[in-house]
């Protein structure tokens, strides 16, 4: 069966599953070592989570992508998806269009990369294109300004499939394997919540809001739309949650039923944060449209980080691209609130009571936790919270935080077997 | 009118004894259906200062305009602050005591 992707573009693997066949393949090729982030979105590329492309851009691409937010063959894509390797390299391993070479991660063989381009592109105009400024405290300018003085663009095809480790191993799912759950379950209609918190009530309440908004007109004596998680793991800081937290926070509300079983499921996705507020909303909902989502939940300031972008930018974004550009619907949110007069966790574009209103965030709740002391069940649930301090017992070396230790004594969330 | 943040001290039973024995409960409010917190003001100008001192820490912007997510110790030294003058405006004398510190 098919799948179509973004660009109406059919979802294709770029794998070599045979270990044999793999080890053939990469046999005398130049090798050269990756960063995470690079590994990263080979598996992505691989899987077909970044479809249409099927590998690293070439330079044509980043330029129609930071001029016109569209491929060059017109389609729509605001992320330049590069890869980025010192000049000095190149020269040193004679690395030329036409080769071929074994991108090697933590020692491990993990992908082969066709050479179809070699350029250099100004950093700077990249950062200003994508993120609107070139603001140094900006975290994706600095990843931006991070990245190598050279690009290579070239097809991607992984020869080693990565073994996610407990406790990510039950969320992990390609694009394909997404669809055929989705059809399992019998859902028609999907809504994507992007996440990197452990939930709290508003994050609940925005799910539950995108799932009434989703499911529209549908009849509901069999539901037939559904939540999908999508848990962003990329870098972590010290001070983040720890990621085991996160999957096994959001998990923890499905299995202590604030959500039915046949409505919600939990998921990772590899990404790295540019925190480009609107156009990385817009790669959000290409992201999710490759997995198979109908719809994309977008809250308040969505992907944005300080006071670079306004807190609804990337709502307005999707009235500014082409009609049909996008298979995906974005489903617009407000913030949720508590209400004392209410009573209760609810939606600012209901509630009235905006005097008395008590706003809370993630990063609120953060603080409480470091406190030590527990948030009330309104607005964390107790099980989700019992999951934190068990998460920080079993993963994170006693805090629910990242700490030193934890970066740097985790177990990786994926490993690749020696090929 | 010029900006103005707060740092939230969340009170947890032995900060709330502390607090009731030198008469300060009341400064405390009662929030979100339960949980109660001590909110400091600072300036605008404070507010930098402390997210200078703290690079860690967060000015959350988007909803609460609160600074975030201070180490354990920095809410500690407030919340001590609070108790030995037995007022909320301490933050110049927080600040001043960190730039002894350092």
């Amino acid at each position: 069966m098919k799948h179509i992707g973004h660009g109406n573009k059919e979802i294709v693997e770029r794998v070599i599953a045979s270990p044999s066949e793999a080890k053939e393949r990469v046999k005398g090729l130049t090798q050269v070592a990756i960063t995470g982030r690079i590994a990263r979105e080979c598996i992505d590329i691989a899987y077909g989570f970044f479809t249409p492309l099927d590998g690293f851009m070439g330079k044509a691409d980043v330029a129609t992508v930071c001029q016109k937010m569209t491929l060059t063959n017109g389609t729509l894509w605001s992320m330049p998806i590069v890869f980025d390797i010192t000049g000095e390299e190149i020269r040193e391993k004679g690395i030329k269009v036409g080769d071929t070479v074994l991108l090697v991660y933590q020692n491990t063989a993990l992908a082969i990369l066709e050479v179809g381009d070699i350029f250099n592109y100004d950093r700077t105009e990249m950062a200003q294109a994508v993120l609107g400024t070139t603001d140094g405290r900006h975290p994706g300018v600095r990843m931006f300004n991070d990245l190598r003085d050279t690009f290579i663009g070239g097809k991607v095809t992984l020869v080693n499939i990565p073994r996610f480790n407990p406790p990510f191993d039950k969320f992990w799912y390609t694009p394909k394997q997404f669809r055929a759950k989705f059809k399992e379950k019998g859902w028609e209609r999907i809504v994507a919540h992007q996440t990197r918190n452990v939930p709290h009530s508003g994050h609940e309440w925005l799910m539950k809001g995108a799932w009434f908004s989703a499911n529209g007109e549908l009849p509901v004596e069999k539901l037939r739309t559904g939540i999908l998680v999508s848990c962003i793991i990329g870098p972590k800081r010290v001070g983040d949650y720890i990621d085991e937290a996160i999957v096994l926070g959001q998990q923890r509300l499905h299995d202590a039923r604030y959500f039915r079983d046949d409505i919600h499921m939990v998921s990772i996705a590899l990404w790295d944060m540019r925190y480009a507020g609107p156009k990385e909303a817009i790669f959000h909902a290409i992201l999710r449209e490759n997995m198979g989502c109908t719809h994309h939940m977008f809250g308040r300031d969505h992907a944005g980080v300080g006071t670079y972008y306004d807190p609804y930018d990337a709502h307005r974004i999707f009235d500014q691209i082409p009609k049909g550009s996008l298979n995906i619907k974005p489903v617009r949110i407000l913030a949720w609130w508590y209400c004392p007069i209410c009573g209760e966790v609810t939606y600012s574009g209901l509630c009235g009571h905006s005097q008395e209103k008590q706003d809370f965030s993630g990063t609120m709740i953060r603080s409480m936790v470091q406190d030590k002391v527990k948030p009330t069940k309104l607005i964390f649930r107790p099980e989700v919270f019992d999951n934190l301090m068990e998460s920080a017992d079993k993963y994170g070396f006693g805090s629910p935080f990242c700490t030193e230790e934890y970066l740097s004594k985790r177990q990786p969330v994926f490993e690749l077997p020696p090929l | 009118m010029a900006e103005t943040c707060s740092v939230n001290l969340w009170i947890n039973e032995e900060r709330y004894d502390r607090l009731n024995k030198i008469g300060l409960t009341n400064a405390t409010k009662d929030v979100l259906a339960g949980m109660k917190v001590l909110q400091l003001q600072c300036t605008k100008e404070q507010k930098d200062r402390i997210l200078t001192l703290y690079p860690m820490a967060k000015w959350d912007s988007a909803t609460t305009k609160s600074i975030e997510l201070l180490p354990a110790e920095a809410k500690d030294r407030l919340f001590n602050l609070v108790i030995e003058k037995g007022v909320l405006n301490i933050i110049e004398e927080f600040l001043k005591g960190v730039n002894q510190m350092y």
